[in-house]
């Protein structure tokens, strides 16, 4: 009975519907707005018949300027960059003091005389422990100054201007301006760029902008680029200018990533991203200074932390796999030179070796453990005296040094330049795979965003090996 | 390793490269070539057939097997078999060489158009695909669909009566709404009118009608018709066409005095220091497009102003109803303004 | 202090200050459920933190709370969960943060819903107002960032709004913390049903829409005679919400 009333209902909406037309939804916001009007007219007086604030003009004729808009955002985006490395280096150093130099022998120290047997002092102080304590001391203090210096720019309401004025580079490869943002967000920590994309409200440029994010070089990276930069790029060149070829080579690596965002986003927009809705809008909000502390410390816990936690969850078991594969043995051969060997002729193909490969394939969860994950391995194969002992990661403290071990490993110029290539395109950590999987609740877009720059990793470092051995 | 040399394995690669991007290249790639004739079938053909029998008996041409054959892209037996076949399906009725169409064919005709015009209008108004090739997809859904997944579509899109080209679609009974209108060649000077149906086919005329921004729902007027040059005045710009693109545009005339043209112009038109009340926002812009459009103020009545103008030239924002929006051109010339002082 | 903070109604009973205890996140046992509703940028997640006491993220970014956060408070012994809702213009389109904020005012069914405006750009904020106001009928404005408006010259008589939207209206400043006392009285106050509503309808719309609206209203009344939204219901069935269709034949109103 009741049920045949509603059908009633249903069939009466689609004969007024049929007679109403395709304009209903015209009509009906023009009669909300037409509404709202009338209401505003009855309540409200203005003393200032300009429409929009005086000051916020004035900013925003600087600041979206055919002649100061660009070098203002270059500076600023230059300036806290510069403000998060050189800020980070103390306090990195400092944390990596502690937690690795002091507290790690103590614990062992601990371990040795309450009689932990060794392979469980390995695993939970060697593995685990380690693992955490260096992507701490790596992460931590660039985060916790690029997020509050990125959130105060944020809060003042400069950032929908960059978005404003770079959108028309980003539409000519199909992305959003907003990607601006959401891409140097990435060069903080990439899991945080995919956050940031939920301003980004057309689906098919979130997306775009999801996908993409990983071509930002994030601050697990960085260090990477400029160790292996100073070993072997800065050789090259006479000793006066090595600082600089070294730097002018990372910063080459991070455009080289900008120029991937943009191909790739293109790309994506053509293919496969094609029938996805489009829609763009971007309001720009009036400017409001910001609440300082309030800031810096919801940036904190909110941004920071956050990313931090999840990041250790992740290293944890990595660093036990580490130390597991280093310490279990197939007959004569560790599970780790067992691997290594198998894959150093893939690696040759690519200009890489089994070491490196491995590296990379345990050190999905955090890029901050590459170098002393390849560093222990070079070891554990060469059977060079330096380190710990097996499943133990550790980094020296002069770039020589570690020139030398990597040297002895059969690294060559080629290897390095492949090495920075390919931390640059290689898959997602395993914190940015899952904030992929939790922001866009798709097991599809999550893979193509996981496996599209490894496979264009290995497309570069093999070309580049290749046209490298034929020219040299 | 004794037998790597990178020359070699550099060719290699760039052999292999050049095969997968013979094999999966978009729309001429072998893979996908092969995937459709593999699809191409007898039910293909037949609603092929039956389709193109109906348009050009509408239009009061009949067509012979011969014709079937030069203008279909389909090998001459299975076209030939479809027609034996059709013929006992009671669709059509061969005779001689003319191929007429039956009640039952012709009511098999209407319903793929229904479904090929729903399915453009589904991918207007729910997807992104760009409109140059909601034919093309159609063209390949309307074999897909059955009749009941059909109607669950139309019900979806709220039964719409016109699909985004202005051509009508054909209700659940075959019913269709008619379209009073003249092609724009045909038009003498001066007259007025507003663009209701762009035709879609051929594939060349079409991409030039979209090349030159021209939208369905915008008025016109006529200022030059000839045999060179079709030329009209349109939202604040003057539009130039050959006679052949002009007679794919259907003009529905209106008398004189409706539109005041002088001010009609696109929102994309507006200069930094003038202001304008929009007037409405024109058809082309679809879907989840223009109920945003409306969600943020641009409804007819609001008055609007440019903001910011952009150092790279879009987008620029608008002032409107107190704030700030960047839109881009493309969605600005879907804004019909009137300037004010 | 140059923000002078009016309340909308005079003789409302005073706050008490000593009632009050912002819970955070804790919101076992609750009395009352508000939802918070609002454009993007209207320092909605700021009165979130001020009611709740705590401090999630807002930028000057419209689109930031996408996922729906929860905390609470209690005052003069009830507690009250706060929802808040991701930040809309509208609630007619189909986007994500359109339907999550929308399904909850309407199934959810809030206690009171607060609906946050910038006080200086009301009539593009009162899209939002209106459309909720056709779904509820337990409703508080609050007029936020008054401070902005006030620095730019614009002064909104907060009697005749509230008089013209049929419910409560509260200036607030969250940022600085003024007039969230006032709000938190005059939610208290709304719930317990000690201020009735009688919500602003939309009225300029074309007569065959309005027409078309009411013969389904009337019908949808005569079906469950309790719904305070049948109108609202009326106007999306014509729109041809599937959602709203299943919801129908679930019979999620009643």
């Amino acid at each position: 009975m009741e049920n045949k009333n509603i059908d009633d209902i249903l069939a009466l909406s689609k004969e007024l519907r049929w007679q109403i037309g395709d304009d209903f939804h015209d009509h009906l916001a023009e009669g909300i707005y037409a509404d709202a009007a009338e209401i505003v007219g009855d309540a409200i007086t203005k003393k200032n018949k300009k429409n929009k604030f005086s000051i916020d003009s004035k900013i925003d004729r600087i600041v979206t300027s055919k002649t100061w808009g660009f070098p203002i955002m270059f500076l600023v985006l230059a300036v806290i960059l510069w403000l998060t490395i050189t800020g980070a280096n103390y306090p990195s150093s400092l944390l990596a003091k502690i937690l690795l130099n002091d507290f790690h022998p103590l614990l062992k120290n601990l371990a040795t005389t309450i009689n932990t047997p060794w392979w469980l002092s390995g695993f939970l102080i060697d593995g685990v422990y380690l693992s955490v304590a260096w992507v701490i001391s790596v992460m931590l203090p660039p985060m916790a100054i690029f997020f509050p210096l990125f959130t105060l720019l944020e809060d003042f309401g400069y950032l929908p201007r960059v978005a404003f004025n770079l959108d028309s580079l980003f539409k000519k490869s199909g992305a959003h301006g907003k990607q601006a943002l959401t891409m140097s967000m990435g060069f903080g920590c990439n899991a945080a760029g995919v956050i940031a994309t939920r301003i980004i409200d057309s689906p098919r440029e979130r997306l775009i902008a999801i996908i993409t994010n990983n071509f930002s070089l994030c601050n697990g990276r960085w260090p990477t680029q400029i160790l292996i930069a100073t070993i072997f790029i800065g050789a090259t060149v006479p000793a006066a200018f090595s600082g600089i070829a070294s730097l002018v080579a990372v910063i080459a690596i991070a455009l080289l990533g900008i120029f991937f965002m943009f191909f790739s986003s293109w790309a994506l927009s053509k293919t496969i991203l094609k029938g996805e809705v489009s829609t763009f809008n971007l309001e720009l909000p009036p400017y409001r200074p910001p609440r300082f502390w309030k800031t810096i410390y919801t940036s904190l816990i909110d941004r920071t932390l956050i990313v931090l936690w999840r990041a250790i969850i992740f290293a944890a078991p990595a660093g036990a796999v580490i130390w597991l594969i280093s310490n279990i043995y197939i007959g004569n051969e560790s599970v780790a030179a067992w691997i290594i060997n198998s894959l150093d002729g893939f690696g040759f193909l690519l200009g890489l070796n089994g070491v490196i490969l491995l590296a990379f394939i345990v050190a999905i969860p955090a890029n901050e453990i590459i170098i002393p994950t390849i560093l222990m391995l070079t070891v554990l194969v060469t059977g060079i005296s330096v380190g710990n002992g097996a499943g133990v990661m550790f980094e020296l403290d002069s770039a020589n040094a570690t020139g030398e071990i990597l040297r002895a490993g059969g690294w060559t110029l080629l290897t390095a330049v492949n090495i920075m290539l390919f931390s640059l395109l290689h898959n997602p950590c395993s914190t940015t795979i899952y904030t992929i999987y939790k922001e866009t609740k798709s097991l599809k877009w999550t893979t193509v965003a996981t496996v599209l720059p490894v496979i264009m990793g290995l497309i570069v470092t093999f070309l580049v090996a290749q046209i490298w051995r034929i020219v040299f | 390793m004794n037998t790597y040399d990178p020359l070699n394995a550099l060719l290699i690669f760039i052999a292999l490269s050049i095969l997968i991007y013979f094999l999966f290249r978009p729309a001429k790639g072998w893979f996908w070539i092969i995937k459709n004739n593999y699809r191409t079938n007898e039910k293909m053909v037949i609603e092929d057939i039956l389709k193109l029998l109906f348009h050009n008996e509408n239009s009061g041409k009949i067509l012979n097997t011969n014709n079937l054959t030069q203008i279909l892209n389909f090998n001459n037996s299975l076209i030939i078999k479809s027609i034996e076949k059709m013929t006992a399906n009671n669709f059509i009725l061969l005779d001689g060489e003319q191929l007429k169409l039956k009640p039952l064919g012709r009511e098999y005709a209407l319903r793929i158009i229904r479904m090929h015009r729903l399915w453009e209008k589904f991918l207007a108004e729910k997807t992104g695909y760009d409109k140059s090739e909601w034919h093309e997809r159609a063209e390949q859904k309307e074999h897909e669909l059955n009749t009941e997944e059909t109607n669950l579509l139309a019900s979806k899109l709220g039964n719409p009566l016109f699909d985004p080209h202005g051509d009508p679609i054909p209700s659940k009974t075959g019913k269709m709404a008619i379209i009073n209108g003249v092609a724009l060649s045909t038009l003498p000077i001066n007259t007025v009118g507003e663009i209701i149906h762009i035709e879609d086919e051929p594939d060349i005329i079409y991409k030039q009608i979209l090349a030159e921004n021209i939208h369905i729902g915008s008025h016109i007027r006529v200022t030059e018709n000839n045999n060179t040059r079709v030329s009209f005045f349109s939202e604040g710009e003057e539009f130039k066409l050959a006679p052949i693109v002009a007679g794919n545009l259907t003009i529905s005339i209106l008398k004189k005095d409706i539109i005041n043209e002088g001010n009609i112009a696109r929102l994309s038109s507006l200069k930094k220091t003038e202001k304008a009340i929009i007037i409405g926002i024109s058809k082309e812009s679809r879907g989840e497009n223009r109920r945003r459009l409306l969600d943020l103020g641009f409804v007819k009545g609001a008055t609007v102003s440019i903001d910011l103008l952009n150092p790279l030239g879009e987008p620029n924002a608008y002032l409107i109803k107190g704030t700030a929006i960047a839109l881009r051109n493309n969605q600005a010339s879907k804004i019909l303004i009137k300037k004010i002082n | 202090m140059d923000i002078k903070v009016k309340s909308a109604c005079d003789t409302c009973a005073h706050f008490n200050a000593k009632g009050l205890k912002k819970l955070g996140v804790n919101t076992s046992n609750f009395d009352f459920v508000i939802a918070l509703a609002g454009n993007p940028n209207t320092g909605k997640s700021t009165v979130f933190n001020a009611l709740t006491g705590l401090k999630q993220h807002t930028g000057n970014w419209p689109g930031k709370t996408v996922t729906r956060a929860e905390g609470g408070f209690e005052y003069n012994e009830k507690k009250y969960k706060l929802i808040d809702l991701p930040g809309t213009y509208s609630l007619l389109s189909t986007s994500e943060d359109e339907e999550v904020a929308r399904n909850f005012i309407l199934f959810g069914k809030p206690s009171v819903t607060v609906i946050v405006v910038d006080a200086s750009r009301l009539e593009r904020n009162l899209n939002l107002v209106l459309q909720i106001l056709e779904i509820t009928d337990k409703a508080v404005l609050c007029l936020n960032l008054i401070d902005e408006a006030t620095r730019n010259g614009i002064e909104i008589n907060t009697r005749t709004l509230a008089r013209d939207l049929g419910i409560p209206v509260v200036p607030t400043s969250a940022r600085f913390n003024k007039g969230i006392p006032e709000l938190i009285q005059t939610i208290s106050e709304v719930a317990s049903g000690k201020i009735w509503c009688k919500p602003h309808r939309i009225k300029n719309i074309p007569k065959n829409i309005e027409k078309a609206m009411e013969k389904l209203a009337t019908k949808i009344e005569k079906e469950y005679p309790t719904i305070p939204n049948s109108r609202w219901i009326a106007l999306r069935l014509l729109e041809g919400d599937t959602q709203i269709i299943k919801a129908l034949k679930t019979q999620e109103f009643v």
